[in-house]
């Protein structure tokens, strides 16, 4: 076990640990980049996202790690959970942003932010009181394949959230940058005012932004149960404060940054873990942000956004 | 026209003094009224992650005293019990905070003589100042932290001076230290690295197993926290596959203890692993679930009975009444609510008034039969019994896979030091 073989299974730990906290920063980061507002309900769409697909599941007749399949069936199985999965969190964001946020859009101050923590909290004790305090055996279909390179390990679940993550990302790349859509999101992110005067509807592009950001959010809750073979009613909480951290590390409002600051934030926790101490690793992982917002107030890829008049 | 402050100030004060004068005659009418029942406290965290071990706790507590009533009650007393949830949903699981709140109301109700419970270490360590002031004692059937009848910390958990924290399991100075010798004795590990939960017990647990695996010669190979709030620990089991360990020894609950478990199965497949009571549940078995939870020991802070066969009448009972198993702790919890009856008995005995301090010196006195066999109490609190009994999660087929008392197996007593 040299010191490379430990740094490069640290580094694949961390890689996939931050694809997770990638993916959860974009929803942050859309969000804001539209209305300027935190959503921390963003937290828990996360956690409602990994339940959604456990239950999907089981009504589908897989229990624990007991039934494994591999190959097509495999494939279409896990892309059928996440593809609906996707969309029912997804519209389980725009339910939200209709009922709790549009009635306080132009309000000014902190109700709007507030007004999420508050769905946050319905959101988990919705779980909590129906689903209960004990923590799921994920129902995962993946067989325990791995390939040992010496003192490496890569097993296919990483692959597969590696795999998941990318083909995610080039697609909202896609979305934002090629779609009409996509552009008014841009447009919209940049002056709304100005993009309501060409044409662009708002309300449309909020909506999509919320949708958006929500699936993926359903996403990594599906990702993080196959990851762990596990989930439970309070997996939101520090997942989402740091993939908040590292849609803030990238700067929030940029979508490259949201998938740096993810990447950055799980290799910061996977090798200050190994080279000083899983103690610390919160500690660490906010000196970083500290210092980054110190020496660069607009993160890692943030612009100073154009000040609003 | 709005009042002038001082006088404000002062009706709120005669509103408040008038309000006391109230409740005081009231309670005085109720307690006259009722002086045949005696209210027993409940304090246990039956909402989160300890719910469903902290049901079978209280089982045990209410099939003892159900009994008590059907004879008829203590010297012609009702027995009532008054339930306190400790648990909240934004911990999670058991909540220092929600427990002190619990014990301040509790003390406040001149009814209540006595305490049954708590489940957890965390809990007793923020009820024992606010017993220890009203002199009211508490049984607990499972918090296992020395810490708290330990007589170096007397002044933060018994600062009126005497013993309010009795125990009919004994504490994790043996609970430990015990499971280090199984691990070198039985089980032949040369080395261990240490975990725990960043939570009372699992620091305590976790120390005492540390220090003697220390001066037994089992290398302690090194020692980290996990956070229990985290889901990934991946990044810790790769730094510990490094080190090319024995065994691994967990200090802690099943809220990090279920990911660990889950994690430790792909990480280090072949490793000896244990823990201590916190991980002796149901919850354990089905969070992690088999094959990841297969191998595991872990230990109980007492003599384990609950297959006993001369207990075998107890348990088709309490199965008759909960629809379920009991296990170890339920019946050291009717252990405690009978110690706590036959206390009552005596301080009651002769038409005498029990009273909190009355109680407290009855059961500081306890010398009684029980199920798991002669109870009684040391200076300090803590039962004279030191046995610490190791399981081992074993997949049998025979039986249903969330079935705790038939997938974990009863190995042996640990080696006593």
């Amino acid at each position: 076990m040299s010191f490379l073989d430990v740094f490069i299974q640290q580094v694949i730990n961390g890689l996939s640990i931050g694809a997770m906290y990638a993916l959860l920063a974009l929803g942050f980061t859309m969000v804001y980049g539209i209305l300027e507002l935190i959503n921390f309900s963003h937290f828990n769409i996360f956690m409602v996202g990994s339940f959604v697909a456990l239950l999907m599941m089981q009504a589908m007749g897989f229990q624990g790690q007991s039934l494994i399949l591999y190959g097509l069936p495999l494939i279409a199985i896990l892309s059928f959970v996440l593809l609906a999965t996707m969309l029912i969190t997804g519209l389980l964001g725009v339910l939200i942003e209709r009922v709790a946020l549009r009635p306080l859009r132009g309000v000014a101050g902190t109700a709007p932010m507030i007004t999420t923590i508050g769905v946050s909290y319905i959101l988990f004790s919705l779980v909590f009181q129906t689903q209960g305090a004990t923590a799921k055996n994920y129902t995962n279909p993946m067989p325990p394949i791995h390939w040992d390179f010496g003192f490496v390990t890569l097993r296919l679940r990483e692959v597969l959230v590696w795999v998941i993550a990318v083909l995610l990302m080039i697609g909202l790349n896609f979305f934002v940058n090629r779609t009409k859509l996509g552009q008014a999101m841009q447009a919209t992110a940049q002056d709304q005012e100005a993009a309501r005067m060409v044409g662009v509807d708002v309300d449309r592009v909020i909506v999509t932004t919320f949708f958006v950001g929500s699936a993926l959010a359903g996403a990594a809750g599906f990702i993080f149960g196959l990851y762990y073979n596990y989930t439970s009613f309070l997996i939101g909480y520090t997942a989402g404060l740091r993939a908040f951290t590292a849609a803030v590390l990238g700067g929030i409002g940029s979508i490259p940054g949201a998938m740096l600051g993810g990447l950055l934030i799980g290799l910061i926790e996977s090798l200050g873990g190994q080279y000083i101490a899983v103690r610390w690793t919160d500690v660490m992982i906010f000196s970083v942000l500290v210092l980054v917002l110190v020496l660069k107030p607009t993160g890692l890829l943030g612009t100073a956004g154009p000040t609003k008049s | 026209m709005r009042r002038s402050k001082p006088l404000r100030a002062g009706l709120k004060g005669l509103a408040a003094v008038s309000f006391i004068a109230l409740a005081a005659i009231a309670g005085a009418g109720l307690s006259s009224a009722d002086d045949k029942t005696i209210k027993l406290g409940i304090a246990l965290p039956l909402t989160g992650a300890d719910a469903a071990d902290a049901a079978l706790i209280q089982h045990g507590f209410e099939m003892a005293i159900d009994e008590a009533n059907a004879k008829g009650g203590v010297n012609g007393h009702k027995l009532e019990m008054v339930v306190k949830d400790s648990g909240t949903a934004t911990a999670g699981q058991y909540d220092p905070a929600q427990a002190a709140t619990n014990t301040k109301a509790l003390v406040a109700d001149p009814d209540v003589i006595g305490v049954l419970g708590p489940e957890m270490s965390g809990e007793g360590k923020a009820m024992t100042p606010i017993l220890s002031e009203a002199d009211m004692a508490t049984i607990t059937p499972s918090s296992t932290n020395p810490d708290l009848t330990d007589p170096a910390h007397a002044a933060q958990y018994m600062p009126k001076g005497k013993p309010v924290y009795f125990r009919t399991v004994t504490t994790d100075a043996f609970q430990g230290p015990n499971m280090a010798n199984f691990y070198k004795e039985t089980l032949k590990a040369k080395n261990v690295y240490i975990l725990d939960d960043s939570g009372a017990y699992g620091i305590g647990i976790a120390d005492a197993f540390q220090k003697q695996a220390e001066k037994i010669g089992l290398k302690v190979l090194g020692r980290d926290q996990l956070n229990p709030k985290e889901a990934d620990y991946t990044t810790v089991l790769t730094k510990i596959k490094q080190l090319n360990p024995d065994s691994i020894y967990y200090g802690g609950v099943n809220q990090a203890g279920v990911p660990l478990g889950k994690q430790m199965a792909e990480v280090l497949p072949n490793v000896k692993k244990g823990g201590g009571d916190g991980i002796y549940s149901a919850e354990f078995l089905t969070g992690v679930g088999f094959p990841a939870v297969e191998g595991w020991y872990c230990t109980n802070a007492g003599p384990h009975v609950a297959d006993d066969p001369a207990l075998a009448g107890f348990v088709k009972s309490f199965n008759d009444k909960y629809k379920s198993n009991p296990n170890d702790y339920s019946i050291t919890a009717y252990d405690a609510a009978t110690v706590m009856i036959d206390a009552i008995k005596r301080a009651s005995d002769g038409g005498k008034m029990a009273t909190r301090s009355s109680v407290r010196d009855a059961i500081q006195a306890a010398k009684i039969k029980t199920l798991q066999g002669e109870v009684s109490f040391d200076k300090m609190g803590d039962i004279n019994d030191r046995t610490v009994s190791v399981f081992q999660f074993k997949k049998d087929d025979k039986f249903k896979l969330d079935d705790s008392s038939h997938q974990i197996g009863y190995i042996g007593v640990a080696p006593q030091s």
